[in-house]
């Protein structure tokens, strides 16, 4: 994601990108190969520099709140990667931090600059679907098990997405956040939540999920989650007393991905990078005007509570084989 | 001429996979060497895409051929179920996720990387290149080597099946510095590692789209399983570089005497690519490996 986020960033015309830290040699190359001067490999080389008004974390869940603390004292606003922590106790945490130096967080929630997502959302509103009784999310893939590329070459998987203590939860914390987060933005609060966790992979972390939510003032939910599948799908349905609705969407395939990749030389944005895009555009609207970003901390917070909760009330799928 | 048997398996339990192994074995009247002390088995696990893809060698069916390989060696063999890391997948995880580890508590059999095990360099010439490979001594040590592949289409070689399982015995993990001449590389290993015999895997085969065959292969000649996998994926096995150069260097023989089922009766199965597929398909592979 720190790539996606550096290429649009690039690309803001509401804000100047003036460093890039990583410990990654590989990364630093990256960045400063797509442009930028000032590259570090200590991230408090960056926080000192007064010149700087905000920070984007994107980092594996386990380095959330050390750097959210540091990005706080150091008095930056700070756009955060969801999910904002691996636990609720971690999440409490960043927030105090963030409270107490009196800085913006928001929370990376893509989905809520879909467009399609957030036409839904004033279709709901507007009562054109009647009472929504039920709502389904779902959101497979291979997750971090897509084959990856690095400059051209194949690469492994972050040793990080193998251990649980390290994410904090499986494919119900990495994708259902996404859904949770959406829903609750459709219907408000939460009232009761129930899952099923599956372990087709035999590790201990769930790789598949149906997670149920009861909202207070609304339908019933269903999120469906894994990364089992090697042909990636998010899609939404809707059905209301007046009319349904169903959203799907696909990754971009082969042809699409080479014309994005040109039209990005280009300094086009691309259809599959726009919600990224927009999020960034809102986040430095927010620090300009000095207002408070949505999806902020408290929501992120939320989010943890609910998956929490999930975790907490779920029945365990014994393993495939 | 070698033989290349073909069996379907009812049901992908233990006992039906087992059932069709051993008759697999007994069309193409494979001589099992009793003595057998060390018996390494290559499943393909190229990836942590589980057996319902197609993409890796289901631990059921390793499991079942355990037990006909016990069943029919006279000491106790040790048995060893290997694989290497490659370049984007780690043996340590894929054992793991993919039920090795599991199966091989319940068989009381051992799991090795060949990345981490002690190898030797080799090098080798196919035509004009030269390749150097880590072999595994444990490879070179084995009494009884079988390679238990997949067969699965593969842009750019066409087909995957028992010559480029026995190029995951590598131990070099970055196995991407070969991509270039992929065929050529194929075959160098396998003038460096033979092994003696071959059965696949074919429950579900991925093609131009996957299916659930139920099929078992075997031969002792891994050309022909090669070019007996290309005519079930709709190839003939002429255009497949790394099966004709195989044959030319004497690795085995691409013509090859059918037991059991034709497998004419599923090529159908696997519908050749359209041509402005194949064409999408060419430019966006050749743009990913060259231009992005």
């Amino acid at each position: 994601m720190g790539k996606v986020h550096l290429h649009n960033c690039l690309r803001l015309k509401n804000a100047q990108l003036v460093s890039v830290a990583d410990s990654s040699t590989k990364a630093l190359r990256f960045a400063r190969e797509a442009g930028v001067k000032n590259v570090q490999r200590d991230y408090n080389k960056l926080l000192n520099d007064e010149s700087i008004d905000a920070v984007i974390i994107s980092v594996p869940n386990f380095l959330h709140l050390e750097c959210t603390k540091d990005a706080a004292e150091a008095g930056k606003d700070i756009f955060m990667e969801k999910p904002l922590a691996r636990n609720v106790v971690e999440g409490e945490q960043i927030l105090s931090h963030v409270k107490r130096a009196g800085v913006k967080l928001m929370v990376g929630y893509p989905s809520r600059f879909r467009e399609a997502f957030t036409s839904l959302r004033d279709e709901i509103r507007s009562g054109s679907l009647g009472d929504i009784q039920f709502a389904s999310a779902t959101n497979i893939s291979s997750g971090p098990f897509s084959p990856r590329g690095d400059m051209g070459r194949p690469a492994q998987v972050p040793a990080w997405w193998f251990k649980k203590e390290l994410m904090g939860g499986g494919a119900l914390l990495d994708l259902g956040v996404h859904a949770i987060n959406l829903f609750r933005w459709y219907f408000g609060d939460v009232t009761g939540v129930k899952s099923y966790l599956g372990y087709r992979f035999n590790m201990d972390f769930e790789d598949h999920a149906v997670c149920f939510l009861k909202f207070k003032d609304g339908p019933i939910a269903t999120v469906n989650v894994g990364w089992f599948s090697k042909d990636p799908r998010v899609s939404i349905e809707l059905y209301g007393t007046v009319k349904h609705r169903s959203l799907v969407r696909s990754p971009p395939g082969a042809l699409s991905m080479i014309t994005e990749d040109i039209g990005r030389k280009f300094g086009k944005i691309g259809r599959s990078m726009e919600r990224y895009y927009r999020e960034l555009q809102y986040f430095v609207e927010c620090v300009s005007s000095d207002t408070s970003p949505s999806p902020n901390g408290e929501e992120g917070l939320l989010d943890l509570k609910i998956i929490s909760m999930g975790y907490k009330n779920a029945f365990n799928l014994t393993p495939n084989r | 001429m070698s033989l290349v048997s073909f069996v379907r398996a009812g049901e992908s339990n233990t006992g039906s996979l087992k059932t069709a192994i051993l008759k697999s074995l007994d069309l193409v009247q494979f001589n099992f060497k009793i003595d057998s002390k060390k018996v390494v088995i290559k499943p393909n696990l190229c990836y942590y895409h589980d057996y319902s893809t197609g993409e890796t060698t289901d631990p059921k069916f390793v499991s079942a051929l355990i037990d006909v390989l016990r069943d029919h060696l006279t000491s106790d063999p040790d048995i060893f179920v290997v694989e290497s890391d490659a370049s984007a997948m780690k043996c340590k995880h894929v054992f793991k996720m993919l039920g090795y580890e599991k199966m091989a508590k319940e068989k009381g059999i051992t799991l090795v990387n060949l990345s981490k095990e002690e190898n030797t360099n080799a090098e080798v010439k196919t035509g004009q290149k030269y390749f150097k490979f880590r072999i595994p001594q444990i490879i070179r040590e084995s009494d009884l080597l079988v390679n238990v592949p997949k067969i699965k289409y593969q842009l750019g070689v066409k087909i995957t099946c028992a010559l480029k399982n026995i190029y995951g015995c590598n131990a070099y993990q970055k196995k991407y510095v070969y991509h270039k001449d992929l065929s050529e590389a194929i075959v160098s290993i396998n003038k460096l590692i033979k092994s003696n015999l071959v059965v696949v895997d074919g429950i579900i085969v991925t093609g131009t789209r996957t299916r659930k065959l139920g099929l078992v292969m075997a031969s002792e000649d891994p050309v022909a399983i090669d070019a007996a996998a290309s005519n079930i994926l709709g190839f003939n096995p002429k255009s497949v570089k790394h099966i004709t150069l195989a044959a030319r260097e004497g690795i085995g023989n691409m013509q090859f005497v059918q037991r059991g089922e034709r497998p004419a009766s599923i090529k159908n199965l696997f519908p050749r690519r359209t041509m402005k597929n194949k064409i999408r398909r060419f430019l966006a592979s050749a743009y990913l490996r060259y231009v992005r």
